[in-house]
């Protein structure tokens, strides 16, 4: 029998970002596996792009009601529905009532931030009946055993993936050339410049850069990615850096050069205080290069020792210069400790987790 | 009878297991098991099991643990012991299976070889273990039907760690000691903490019972192999016998259950009090051939001379029975000197467990390794007065539960009329409120405080959010779930045994005694025993607490039978009450509120971080 899943996504094919790449990785591994994959996103739009076979997503609907809607449309399309899939807590209650509408189970994803205002309401017990919730990093689901009255057995952790493409290889140094960067060393951070993820840090690291610079003069951060706070914190390099030439923001990279980008660098820094796992981490530990992480979130998930990097408290200034100073000298990240976060684990993993929703008991826990 | 922990990486992007921390895990444990200690790796990295070894069975390296099955395939750490090891080694040997030790622990593989987890099923005895199977790459977990021997876990959402000390987790390193709001409530409740909770968040208990897959998935939700409210009731619906019958049947069932509890390549004491249950079993010992059995009893100082002086009538019952006879007397300066060891080895916060703790001491300085106790005979033949007064409360208070809120109101209107004032016990508020149900009933019982009095004592979010969590009434409840209705006894029987014995009385026995590295052996804690046992109503009628004492031949003293019920009797009470500083004017109930605060701020309000 063919497995059903209708997803419910804040966004996956048509859109960027950590969440959307993860669903993707996720219904790919389970549709290579058989099942069958209905996306009903809220944002995000796959028309005209050629999606992996047993996948088809629905055009994004924004609206509560509408998408509310459209889901319970989707769903009776569709019937039979095995299981429900909730890509975001803030529409558990929906997922809830369509996994009991249509008898199927629920399954629940918890990425980070999204649990943090969980609450005392419906919110709350629409996770608390979910029959797996699953989260990227051991600190998510923490943070949801504490907020939620959950049955930790039911509480698994799927940590993120990384991609194929993302694999060590010389550094290109035509590229180093173009981008004009001079011999280094190359510290680089690649994450959305916006308003609302000022957390990752990126000012800390502008604020130790006249203290490294005092040893490697040459020493450049480079800063991929853009946003809406992208201005500001190129305001704010300029005051703290010291030195106009100390910082180089490059703006938008496309998912395919920043291999190379990774491969040119010395090291990978993001002292993130909130990372909900922080695929870059591990995306740039894949591509050799070694990792200077935050304490806080799930960064621990992402940089689990010292084979591929170091977490430092994102308020201590020195200790992130010595922690950058001291990884300069490390050489390359040691692949075996990635090998795990590979595609072939993770698609065992989720496939394990799928075939354990589906054979554990039926349970349809009221949350009224 | 031991210690055991272990972990397993079981996700592919967990580090390996650390030698380190399983060596850190073995140490915290080094009193359950002084004979021996062993680790093992797998080839792999994924798994690590410890064990330290208490040798009772065996006591040849053959018996050490952890052991492996003859291809390899499968190991276990275990701890505690298999009463019918024989009879099931005898029934695999039938088949084909070939031993090489004489252990319990070897069968328990070659039994899991036969049955999978099911086999658990099949053990009569205590027991707590982890057991890798290779084939199919899982951890099993497992608790003795009763909850006789302890089992703790913590799960990352990467790696499990498992142990039979909830302290021996954290000693390991990797464990986090976030508070638990229910485990905390729990305790504050009851004067012990509820399974599964523990009073950290990181840690639960496998429940009494129950088996735990831990596939690459992860620990799968435990599953209950036994009830005792459904155990009760199916023992309900047997052919009732005629008063000579049932104490017949009572009387073949102590003996069945004595003899096996016997099985040892050491010898067997016993705690002997003046009451009849300990003397019955002594009694039943000397009468399956045991002789010069060394019976342990606890005197104070104190009580010397007083009715309240057990070691008179207990050295008279061991005199007739031909025993050894070692009275210890435990004096106050000693009770104060032990204190901090007391609560350095208390895996959980609990108000009881000092008597626990001499007797096991007493029983060691006498060279002694195994001793049988009384443990559970209140449970099962009804020798607590909540075997009257829950019945009779919801019998007469059912009524006001019909008034929605009128409890409440009830409640509320003793309190601010100034109850204590009266000479008033402060549970006594709550009759109204909670008296009317089963569930309510027996907390009241055995209630330390109730819910509307902890606001002065805990954080009013943690109090909200615990209680949420626990649900005191509806998990009482559902120690009554037997698919059919239960006979009043039956019912009491249920909730004691599930309750207050499990998370009280056998978890107190567990730290206490294996701090003196001393098994300590339940006769009337077995599922084989209480299902030999005539129904409820039937032990009910023929007054089964006192008919104890014609079990053995020839039978307890007159004098045993005389004495009047005393309960916790102890000077330890006084100790207790004037150790936890509260006045002197107050009975024993409200007096172990003094000592919960007590035990409760001196070992675990220090960031919940006992060494």
């Amino acid at each position: 029998m063919t497995i059903r899943i209708l997803a419910l996504v804040g966004d996956c094919y048509g859109a960027q970002g950590g969440i959307a790449r993860y669903n993707q990785d996720l219904f790919e591994a389970l549709a290579d596996d058989g099942a069958e994959i209905v996306i009903l996103p809220r944002l995000g739009d796959a028309a005209g792009l050629s999606l992996p076979r047993r996948i088809r997503q629905h055009p994004p609907i924004f609206g509560q009601l509408r998408f509310s809607v459209a889901s319970l449309a989707a769903a009776w399309r569709h019937r039979p529905v095995n299981v429900v899939f909730c890509g975001h807590v803030f529409m558990a209650p929906l997922a809830w009532l369509l996994a009991r509408l249509f008898g199927a189970r629920y399954w629940l994803q918890a990425h980070g931030v999204d649990i943090l205002p969980l609450g005392r309401g419906r919110m709350r017990r629409a996770v608390e009946a979910a029959d797996l919730v699953t989260t990227v990093s051991r600190m998510t689901r923490r943070n949801l055993l504490e907020r939620a009255d959950v049955l930790p057995e039911r509480v698994r952790v799927l940590p993120n993936t990384v991609r194929g493409l993302f694999a060590p290889g010389p550094p290109s140094e035509a590229l180093r050339a173009r981008l004009g960067l001079g011999p280094g060393p190359l510290l680089l951070t690649v994450g959305r410049l916006s308003a609302s993820e000022r957390y990752k840090g990126h000012e800390l690291v502008f604020a130790a850069l006249p203290a490294l610079r005092a040893e490697f003069p040459d020493l450049v951060h480079v800063v991929a990615g853009d946003g809406d706070d992208r201005a500001r914190l190129e305001q704010r390099a300029r005051e703290l850096a010291g030195d106009p030439a100390a910082v180089r923001f490059l703006g938008y990279v496309p998912e395919e050069e920043l291999p190379s980008l990774y491969r040119l660098a010395d090291l990978f820094v993001m002292p993130s205080s909130l990372e909900g796992f922080g695929i870059v981490y591990l995306e740039a530990a894949a591509c050799g290069l070694r990792v200077v992480g935050g304490i806080g979130g799930g960064s621990a998930d992402a940089i689990p020792d010292e084979r591929v990097g170091v977490t430092v408290d994102p308020k201590d200034r020195e200790a992130l210069v010595a922690a950058v100073r001291r990884s300069l000298g490390q050489g390359r990240a040691d692949q075996t400790a990635v090998e795990p976060y590979r595609q072939p684990h993770f698609a065992a993993a989720a496939n394990k987790l799928l075939a354990r929703l589906l054979s554990g008991a039926h349970r349809m826990k009221s949350i009224a | 009878m031991c210690g055991i922990a272990g972990i397993h990486a079981y996700l592919d992007v967990a580090p390996s297991v650390d030698r380190g921390e399983l060596a850190r895990m073995n140490l915290r444990m080094a009193t359950r098991g002084p004979d021996g200690s062993g680790d093992w790796l797998s080839a792999d990295g994924r798994v690590g099991f410890t064990h330290r070894r208490l040798a009772i069975i065996d006591l040849s390296e053959r018996g050490a643990q952890p052991m492996h099955s003859a291809d390899g395939a499968l190991t276990i750490t275990f701890n505690g012991e298999i009463y019918n090891y024989r009879e099931l080694r005898a029934e695999l040997e039938a088949k084909g299976c070939v031993f090489r030790s004489d252990s319990d622990t070897e069968v328990m593989l070659q039994l899991y070889e036969e049955r999978g987890p099911a086999m658990v099923e099949a053990l009569r005895g205590m027991f707590a273990f982890g057991l890798w199977d290779s084939r199919q790459r899982r951890l099993v977990l497992a608790r003795d039907p009763l909850g006789i021997k302890p089992l703790y876990y913590s799960d990352d959402g990467w790696t499990v760690r498992f142990a039979s000390q909830a302290k021996a987790l954290l000693a390991g390193g990797a464990v986090s000691r976030d508070p638990d709001p229910a485990g905390i409530v729990g305790f504050h409740l009851l004067g012990s903490v509820p399974e599964p909770f523990t009073v950290w968040q990181g840690i639960r208990s496998v429940p009494a019972g129950a088996t735990m897959i831990v596939d690459a998935t992860g620990p799968h939700e435990p599953r209950q192999y036994y009830s005792v409210a459904r155990s009760l009731a199916r023992r309900a619906g047997e052919a009732k016998a005629d008063a000579a019958g049932a104490r017949a049947a009572m009387s073949a069932a102590v003996h069945d259950s004595v003899r096996h509890h016997l099985v040892a390549d050491v010898p067997v004491a016993v705690f002997l009090s003046a009451g009849l249950d300990s003397g019955a079993l002594l009694g039943t010992m000397a009468e399956l051939g045991a002789r010069d059995t060394l019976a342990v009893t606890l005197a104070f100082e104190e009580f010397r001379g007083a009715p309240l002086d057990e070691a008179p009538l207990a050295a008279e019952v061991a005199a007739r029975y031909g025993a050894r006879h070692v009275v210890r007397t435990v004096t106050r300066p000693e009770f104060e000197r032990d204190l901090p060891a007391i609560f350095d080895a208390m895996d959980l916060p609990t108000i009881d467990g000092i008597n626990t703790w001499f007797v096991a001491k007493a029983a060691h300085e006498a060279g002694i390794k195994v001793a049988l106790s009384g443990l559970g005979a209140d449970e099962c033949f009804g020798g607590y007065p909540s075997f009257a007064d829950v019945p009779r409360s919801v019998h007469w208070l059912q009524p006001f539960g019909w008034v929605p809120g009128l409890g409440a109101v009830a409640r509320r209107a003793i309190s601010s009329l100034g109850g204590a004032r009266l000479g008033m016990h402060p549970k006594a508020a709550g009759l109204f409120e909670y008296g009317g149900s089963w569930p309510g009933a027996y907390l009241l019982r055995r209630s330390v405080y109730m819910p509307w009095e902890l606001d002065d004592l805990l954080e009013p979010e943690l109090l909200e959010e615990g209680l949420r969590r626990l649900a005191p009434l509806s998990r009482i409840a559902a120690e009554l779930q037997a698919g059919r209705p239960l006979g009043d006894f039956d019912r009491v029987a249920a909730l004691e045994t599930s309750l207050y014995m499990r998370n009280q009385l056998l978890r107190d026995a567990d730290w206490a005694g294996m701090a003196h590295s001393i098994e300590i052996r339940v006769p009337y804690v077995d599922p084989f025993f209480l299902a030999a046992l005539p129904p409820g109503e039937v032990l009910a009628a023929v007054n089964a607490k006192e008919a104890v004492a014609d079990i053995p031949a020839p039978p307890l003293p007159l004098a045993s039978r005389a004495r009047p019920k005393t309960g916790f009797v102890t000077p330890v009470g006084r100790w207790l009450r004037e150790a936890a500083g509260a006045a002197q004017d107050v009975n024993f109930s409200t007096a172990s509120r003094g000592w919960a605060l007590r035990v409760w701020q001196t070992g675990w309000t220090s960031g919940l971080a006992p060494a």
